[in-house]
């Protein structure tokens, strides 16, 4: 890999290189920030492009628009509580807040440098590691990914802003949405009520964008007067000081190994690692009572470990030629387009392209910074609107976000309901964080658990005897959900 | 309604003010392609690149889009009883066409369709690991039959056509009882399931054999394959039909009912854009295998498909 280096620059640091890096980031930001439309779909619209493209510049244009499409996702989530994706969910918790708080500017600059750190580090990890890692991963069987959700399951506890009976309630509610349609290992249709089009289940970005877009334009509207300031007050990225880092330096690189580790493990993502490395700073980080009201803690949690999982994700597909989730996936069908055979051979037989690849990655990580306080700068103004017209905007933007994914007009009935019902819980004090932590985690958690069951013969203690992994991870998951008792027991000591 | 209904309503109105069309005029207005996956699948991908060739041969414009859900059956569910007008063809592949209708209750079967032409087909094999200690299906027979329970196949999910390769080849085989069927979602854990050692068998079409170290173990097609002459058919090691051919295939259907002229037209384009160079092009850097068949031999074939797959269905507990 190293001794392909100078050859590989040879390919970036071109007029065309350049420009497919520069514009393929910023592309990717805006792609990412709109509502709806994830990496996934970003990645998929820009591949018919490349096709004109030499293998190089194709591949880089992808992975700057999937890099940029992650961090993209924050920027919505923080300015209007509306996550592009499902992996920008936990940036929401504590970046509206800051938002609302008169603080956008700063909550931007918070997420800016924790995504450019979990970036950069993840391509570090991509150029130095893969193999080994790749290798590591393999030991990451059904058994132990059933327990590594159940470590992000716990993080509903520390997410539930007031009542830990509701946040549950709402966990529950999340985890039971996510087993309507076809059973995963049967495939039998369940809880369709015998409706054809729930055999595919509840879209997830239908129901996210409904319960955090479209039930805040409710709540909004319906506490809305005509004289409302704008919704949030922002005129561009203002980074983080150097002494405000203070304390804050141990949290950024936990996120970051979390956002690494995960990435490289089939079938988890970018959502799971932001929800396991914010409850983990939710747990230990010394500011962790400001949780959920506006902590810059909270957010680099989220936004290191998302973007860390961008190279992470990349490991299994480069080294051994296996996706580890749709976009990857669409990575490979780019490779295979470009008339490279992707598998376990692709670094040894292409080690100057994947050297490209590698190092291409590291710059567009680089170039976050800059391109990202540049599209924000120019989104400042479209934020300055008055709030009818801001709430009608997002309400459009999210119909034709969820509309265009799939094109299938049940999604947007599914997206409406989800709407509406999410601005009646939350009225009521239900927080929808735990809702959609349950929906995004319930399959993982149901399919791993069912393989297991089917490995072990249907012995679930058989899960503990050689898998030591996997019984490290289930004390963990059981340490967390304890330790609000802890803290609860002890209140004298903690004062 | 949906938009498929709303496109066929207005589509209807312009026919209205036009005149009735007929073969000699047709295509009036632009064809619709459905892929019934999302956007940059191989799916979506092959339609793209059909689809300019198609147009050039029909004399007429031809549009690509998508509508995605529940393994293809969302879109096939919308195009099902539509306007049999010719103008919207869906691209379906065995499964959608063959398989879902007959484990799920959807609202379409086998009278749905006027098939107009496939376009691919893919024989698929059985694959293990290559460092495995199976070198031949007999190697595995006598394993599974020693160790009753311990091995376990994958696949991508249940009634994927990953599934039914190996329930093709060990229910052929009569050792499906013992042994363990392991879903994944998606071929991609899967994969990487096998090569942690947790499933032994998996299987798929001969495109992936380019991607990892697999060792094919027998190939269910009626000849032996050029890319593997000594992988052994699954007639050769004693798999009975209908097990013994399986194929991912895919091609064109509209709703049934076109008229035969329009159906024979569309059927005609569609063999000069496979046979296009763009179009050969393309199949050649994408290892896609291509398979015309015109619109009287895909119906029989679909037809026959469709009883074949039922005896799979079967045996796959499903």
């Amino acid at each position: 890999m190293l001794q392909s280096l100078p050859e590989a620059m040879g390919l970036i640091f071109t007029f065309e290189g350049m420009m497919v890096l520069t514009l393929g980031t910023m592309l990717g930001i805006i792609l990412g920030a709109l509502p709806g439309i994830g990496s996934t779909v970003a990645v998929a619209m820009i591949l018919p492009f490349t096709l004109t493209m030499s293998q190089a510049p194709g591949i880089l244009l992808l992975l700057a628009i999937y890099a940029g499409s992650v961090y993209g996702g924050s920027i919505s989530a923080i300015l209007i509580n509306t996550p592009g994706t499902p992996q920008s969910a936990a940036t929401c918790f504590d970046g509206y807040p800051m938002a609302q708080r008169g603080e956008a500017g700063k909550a931007l600059g918070w997420a800016t440098i924790a995504s450019v750190i979990g970036g950069l580090t993840s391509a570090v990890v991509l150029i130095f590691a893969a193999p080994q890692l790749a290798a590591f991963a393999l030991n990451f069987g059904p058994i132990e990914t059933f327990t590594l959700i159940l470590l992000g399951l716990t993080c509903i506890v520390s997410v539930s802003e007031g009542s830990l009976i509701k946040g549950l309630i709402a966990g529950f509610i999340g985890l039971f949405l996510s087993t309507v349609g076809g059973d995963p290992i049967t495939g039998e249709a369940r809880f369709t009520f015998g409706n054809f089009q729930l055999i595919a289940g509840f879209n997830l970005l239908a129901v996210v964008i409904g319960v955090f877009a479209l039930s805040e334009v409710l709540t909004r509207a319906a506490a809305s007067r005509d004289d409302a300031a704008p919704l949030v007050d922002f005129n561009g990225i203002v980074l983080p000081k150097l002494h405000e880092w203070k304390g804050r330096v141990k949290g950024l690189v936990k996120s970051v190994l979390i956002g690494n580790g995960i990435g490289i493990l089939p079938g988890t993502g970018a959502a799971t690692a932001a929800f396991i490395s914010y409850a983990e700073a939710r747990r230990s980080a010394p500011t962790r009572a400001n949780f959920g009201k506006g902590e810059p803690d909270g957010l680099i949690a989220s936004e290191a470990a998302n973007n860390a999982v961008t190279g992470g994700a990349l490991v299994p597909t480069m080294a051994l030629g296996i996706p580890g989730d749709a976009i990857t996936a669409v990575m490979l069908a780019t490779l295979t387009l470009h008339g490279v055979t992707p598998g376990i051979r692709l670094m040894t037989e292409n080690p100057v392209l994947m050297a490209a690849i590698f190092s291409g990655f590291f710059v567009i990580n680089l170039m976050l910074l800059p391109l990202g306080m540049l599209v924000s700068r120019m989104a400042a103004p479209i934020l300055r609107i008055k709030e009818a017209y801001m709430l009608v905007m997002i309400t459009l933007l999210c119909t034709v976000g969820v509309y265009f994914v799939r094109g299938n007009p049940f999604d947007l009935l599914v997206m409406a309901i989800a709407g509406v019902i999410g601005f009646i819980l939350r009225r009521q004090g239900y927080p929808m964080a735990p809702l959609v932590i349950g929906m995004v985690l319930g399959p993982t958690l149901e399919i791993s658990l069912r393989q297991g069951l089917i490995i072990t013969d249907g012995s679930f203690t058989a899960f503990f005897v050689g898998h030591p992994i996997a019984g490290v991870l289930a004390v963990a998951a059981v340490g967390m959900l304890l330790l609000p008792v802890f803290r609860a027991l002890r209140p004298a000591k903690a004062a | 309604m949906n938009n498929l209904f709303i496109a066929t309503l207005t589509s209807l109105a312009l026919t209205l003010g036009a005149g009735t069309a007929i073969a000699k005029e047709f295509p009036e207005r632009p064809i619709n392609l459905v892929a019934p996956f999302n956007a940059g699948g191989g799916t979506d991908l092959l339609l793209r690149a059909f689809a300019p060739h198609f147009a050039e041969a029909l004399g007429g414009d031809v549009f690509v889009s998508n509508m995605a859900g529940g393994s293809g059956t969302v879109a096939a569910a919308a195009l099902a009883g539509q306007k049999a007008d010719g103008y919207q063809l869906g691209y379906w592949s065995v499964t959608v066409a063959t398989i879902q209708p007959q484990i799920k209750d959807i609202p379409y079967n086998v009278e749905s369709w006027t098939p107009i032409c496939s376009v691919a087909a893919s024989p698929t094999v059985l694959f293990t690991q290559a460092d495995s200690p199976f070198e031949t299906v007999e190697d595995v027979v006598a394993a599974v039959k020693a160790e009753p329970g311990k091995y376990l196949y994958g696949s991508s999910g249940p009634g994927a056509i990953t599934h039914l390769t190996t329930v093709a080849a060990f229910s052929g085989l009569g050792i499906i009882d013992q042994m363990k069927h392991l879903p994944f979602q998606g071929s991609g854990p899967a994969l990487q399931a096998m090569a942690a050692g947790t499933i032994q068998f998996f299987g798929d079409t001969e495109l992936l054999m380019a991607s990892g170290d697999f060792r094919p173990l027998v190939v269910f097609n009626s000849e032996r394959l050029a890319s593997m002459p000594d992988v052994p058919t699954a007639a050769e090691v004693g798999i009975e039909a209908p097990l013994n051919e399986l194929y991912l295939w895919g091609g064109l259907f509209a709703p049934a009912g076109v008229d035969a002229a329009i159906t024979e037209k569309l059927s005609t384009a569609c063999g000069t854009a496979i046979n296009s160079d763009g179009f050969q092009e393309f199949a050649e850097r994408t290892s896609t295998v291509l398979n015309y068949r015109n619109t009287t031999d895909f119906d029989a074939f679909f037809r026959a498909q469709y009883e074949a797959n039922s005896a799979l269905i079967e045996a796959a507990g499903l």
